[in-house]
């Protein structure tokens, strides 16, 4: 019964959608108020329904319900309950309900918080949102059903949920992605609507920005942990594969960062218009596309999920229309665009163009990595495979230029900088850069020219430029508390920031230079030494766990004679789904992770053990952490708050350039 | 001019999608290795039951045969020892190449040839031995060239050296079938018409 009223719920969400599709969008050319008027009512109610629907649905899985096929196939009644709770995301239906209720909820949060937005601007988003609504309820209900049954005949024990799935990581990662993913649908509004106004003003980039915000942070946090739970999950210690499905949400990431920074360009100075608004098309675009290509099969991957050509076809078709639709409206409407503000070559507008040269070339390098193996393909070149050097590479050049001018970045004004005075500031702060760094590598390994310096060096610049920056504003602003009190908090947020990004640059680049592994065979009193850690192997016994069996091993960890840690790693075997499972060992500090995982039984009652000391990889998820710190930061200034409605009028200054023109200018 | 622009992210979209469109309809799993009808690269290694037999390319052509890559710590490897040994008995030529895991050799129990051979014998006289002989990849160089990525693959190579079908995933009946037996019968014809033009 309660999986019938979850798919009956779903249905009424999928017909207050499309009433919130039309009737506000009917009251914004017709002048009708109470059509749009009806816009929050109708958003209010599809969420409540979607809601319903994966409540329903977590329902059936908590109560083992093995008539629905969906529970059948992934979970089972010996599966811990908050994996069975986690289970009703872990397949492609299920994922699916989930998706399509951030997206009802992002939509109500639209109507619920957009108090200040003129009615018919507010009618005109809430509109385009139920459309999308409409799209993916659609492809929910009619192509993979997560509520379908298998009666009469249904199975007596389910086929479990994939063990790799079967992690604290797995619980919030896709929820947290599926809102990065999914909130950048309402940038993705916010600027259809702007362009059928036919007003790109500052206005809808003061509308848009939080949301952007938000929408980042959530993706920012989606990917981390994504790739923190690859890190204990796979068991050999990896952090990021460049895998076709990671390359799908880090497009998103990279163009919704290049977005949020445009964003401030447009919103403070009316100019980079039309780019503000291609951008956020872009963004949307790219999350569509990578949930495209994760469910349709085109590509391979871990990740990826059963394939269905069928559903691929629905979800192109849903791509043509939603992506070639608002590219064909944007290419109507944006002729008549006009920029108002001049700037000097040294100011800020061309620092933030600069950063988004940087990010777009980015994306076009993960693009291409990503999409070129199915081109070359598709135009009968044969096969080819591109991996990690060629992203590794690429990225390695991309980031040095792009953190030296981070650096400068934030010191540099609007419209015009004189030079002369940030060369005292900046000369300071890259002599101690320079002292930071050889210092820090001093004192952790000895001092070389390597990868890890540099990472060093620029890390520090960036770190220690935007701490001076902040001490420079906070001085500007009076002294001591006042002036700390008076700096918006939207600016600390970027220098929070910016400062994750220097440690993630870090981290980066001292794990990849300095981490050390060793596959090694090992019997019980065994002892290995990896850096100065020496690895013994106290215990191997049998596990029994709910749904699994296999071995574990204890080991001890010292330095010096000194005792540092006991360690206790798993190799799983998952009894249902007959899958091997390595749970790694980790011994985590903020300078270096000790990991080791259990490889294979070998003869004679030992197993390979794969030991690695990795030192500074926690930098690099304390970066993506600071990142989306920085963003919620952002998120809490006042302006966002304050009622705009007054002040929305355009700046005055009218220049002949367009956004396209500046570009080509800079 | 300039107002045509701003129909460019259209058109570059239009573009993409051609390509989506397309690649919706052939399968990802069987985009196969970047070797296929290449010759097998190059190598000289030695036999694993008798170190002092060689082996490199040139020995190989003559007749199709399979290439397993395996090893005693793969389990799927194990599981398909049986039907494999069946083939066998069919006629069909398997050659083993046996990949070691990375053993650190200068640590505790040592890592031994004599061992490994042990090892090897063990398993194959417990679980079937379809191999006609194993050639050890004492560096794991070949199975670089071939791209493997893991175990078990298994490589279709013809009469004259070329691959010509690669597998990852163990061979069933299944995956025998419908997938290797039209190709390997077809080779198998041409090599005996090869083999009879060559006297």
């Amino acid at each position: 019964m309660i999986p019938e009223l979850g798919q009956l719920a779903l249905t009424f969400s999928f017909a207050l959608s499309l009433l919130l599709g039309i009737v506000p969008l009917y009251g914004s050319y017709t002048g009708n108020e109470r059509a749009l008027m009806l816009g929050k009512p109708l958003a209010l109610a599809a969420a409540l329904f979607a809601g319903l629907a994966f409540v329903a649905l977590a329902y059936a899985f908590y109560t083992d319900d093995f008539t629905v096929i969906n529970v059948a196939s992934n979970s089972s009644s010996v599966l811990p309950w908050y994996y069975k709770l986690t289970a009703t995301w872990g397949s492609h239906e299920g994922s699916m309900v989930l998706w399509v209720w951030i997206l009802t909820l992002w939509t109500a949060a639209v109507a619920l918080f957009s108090k200040q937005l003129p009615l018919l601007m507010q009618g005109r988003i809430l509109g385009i949102m139920g459309w999308i609504g409409v799209g993916f309820i659609a492809f929910s209900l009619f192509m993979s059903n997560a509520f379908e049954r298998s009666l009469p005949y249904f199975p007596v024990e389910g086929n479990d949920l994939n063990p790799l799935l079967q992690d604290f990581g797995m619980i919030i990662h896709p929820p947290l992605l599926y809102m990065g993913y999914v909130g950048f649908a309402v940038s993705f509004a916010f600027a259809i609507a702007a362009l059928l106004s036919g007003k790109f003003d500052s206005t809808w980039a003061r509308w848009a920005r939080p949301w952007t915000l938000a929408a980042w942070m959530f993706l920012t946090l989606g990917i981390m942990l994504g790739s923190w739970w690859a890190y204990k999950e796979l068991g050999w210690g990896g952090w990021w594969f460049w895998d076709p499905v990671e390359n799908a949400s880090f497009m998103p990431w990279l163009v919704g960062t290049a977005l949020i920074h445009t964003l401030a360009v447009t919103e403070k100075r009316g100019t980079f218009k039309s780019w503000t608004v291609l951008l956020a098309l872009a963004t949307f675009s790219l999350s569509l596309m990578g949930a495209f290509l994760v469910r349709s099969g085109v590509l391979v991957s871990v990740h990826s999920f059963a394939t269905d050509p069928s559903r691929g076809m629905f979800l192109l078709v849903f791509l043509l229309i939603v992506i070639g639709g608002s590219l064909l409206l944007y290419g109507l409407r944006m002729r008549s665009v006009r920029s108002q503000a001049r700037y000097q070559l040294f100011s800020r507008e061309v620092m933030l163009w600069g950063n988004n040269v940087f990010m777009l070339t980015a994306t076009l390098v993960v693009f291409l990595g990503t999409l070129l193996p199915l081109f070359h393909q598709e135009l009968g070149l044969g096969s080819i495979s591109i991996g990690e050097p060629f992203f590794d590479a690429m990225f390695f050049y991309l980031t040095i230029p792009f953190s030296l001018l981070l650096g400068l970045g934030p010191w540099v004004r609007w419209k015009q900088q004189k030079w002369q005075p940030l060369i005292p500031p900046l000369a300071m702060i890259a002599v101690a850069a320079l002292i930071v760094a050889v210092g820090l590598m001093a004192a952790t390994q000895s001092v070389q020219a390597n990868v890890a310096l540099i990472g060093l060096l620029l890390g520090a610049w960036v770190g220690m430029s935007a701490l001076g920056e902040v001490g420079q504003r906070i001085r500007q602003f009076g002294q001591g508390l006042a002036g700390i009190r008076k700096l918006s908090a939207s600016h600390y947020g970027m220098t929070t920031a910016h400062i994750g990004f220097a440690v993630m640059v870090i981290g980066i680049a001292m794990t990849t230079t300095y981490s050390v592994e060793r596959d090694v065979r090992m019997q019980v009193g065994d002892t290995v030494t990896l850096s100065g850690y020496e690895f013994t192997l106290l215990d191997l016994y049998k596990l029994d766990g709910p749904n699994f069996g296999g071995e574990a091993a204890d080991l001890k960890v010292e330095r010096d004679g000194r005792f540092i840690t006991n360690l206790h790693a798993e190799k799983r075997f998952y009894t249902i789904q007959r899958t091997v499972m390595t749970e790694a060992a980790i011994h985590a500090r903020l300078s270096r992770d000790l990991y080791v995982s259990l490889g294979e039984a070998l003869p004679g009652d030992a197993w390979s053990f794969k030991v690695q000391v990795k030192p500074f990889v926690r930098w690099i998820w304390l970066g993506g952490l600071l990142m989306a710190i920085g963003a919620t930061w952002s998120l809490l200034d006042v302006r966002y708050r304050r009622k705009v409605l007054r002040r929305a009028a355009a700046p005055s200054g009218d220049d002949q350039s367009d956004a396209t023109k500046e570009l080509a200018h800079a | 001019m300039r107002k045509w622009l701003f129909f460019a992210p259209l058109a570059i979209f239009l573009g993409v999608s051609v390509f989506l469109f397309t690649g919706l309809f052939s399968d990802p799993w069987t985009r196969d290795s970047a070797l296929l009808n290449r010759p097998l690269p190059a190598f000289d290694l030695p036999d694993l039951m008798q170190p002092e037999q060689r082996w490199n390319r040139e020995l190989l052509t003559g007749e199709p045969f399979l290439l397993s890559v395996w090893g005693v710590w793969c389990p799927t490897c194990k599981a398909q020892l049986g039907f494999m040994t069946e083939l066998k008995e069919q006629g069909v030529k398997v050659v083993g190449l046996y990949y070691p895991l990375p053993v650190d050799p200068a640590f505790g129990d040592h890592f031994s040839l004599g061992q490994l051979q042990r090892d090897v014998q063990r398993e194959l006289a417990y679980f079937g031995n379809p191999y006609q002989f194993n050639i050890l990849d004492e560096n794991r160089r070949l199975s670089l060239d071939l791209g493997v990525s893991g175990s078990p693959e298994t490589f279709l190579v013809d009469a004259n050296g070329k691959i010509r079908m690669h597998h990852v995933g163990d061979i069933n009946p299944r995956v025998w079938r419908q997938k290797f037996e039209p190709a390997f019968e077809q080779l198998q014809q041409v090599g005996l018409a090869y083999q009879g033009a060559q006297p």
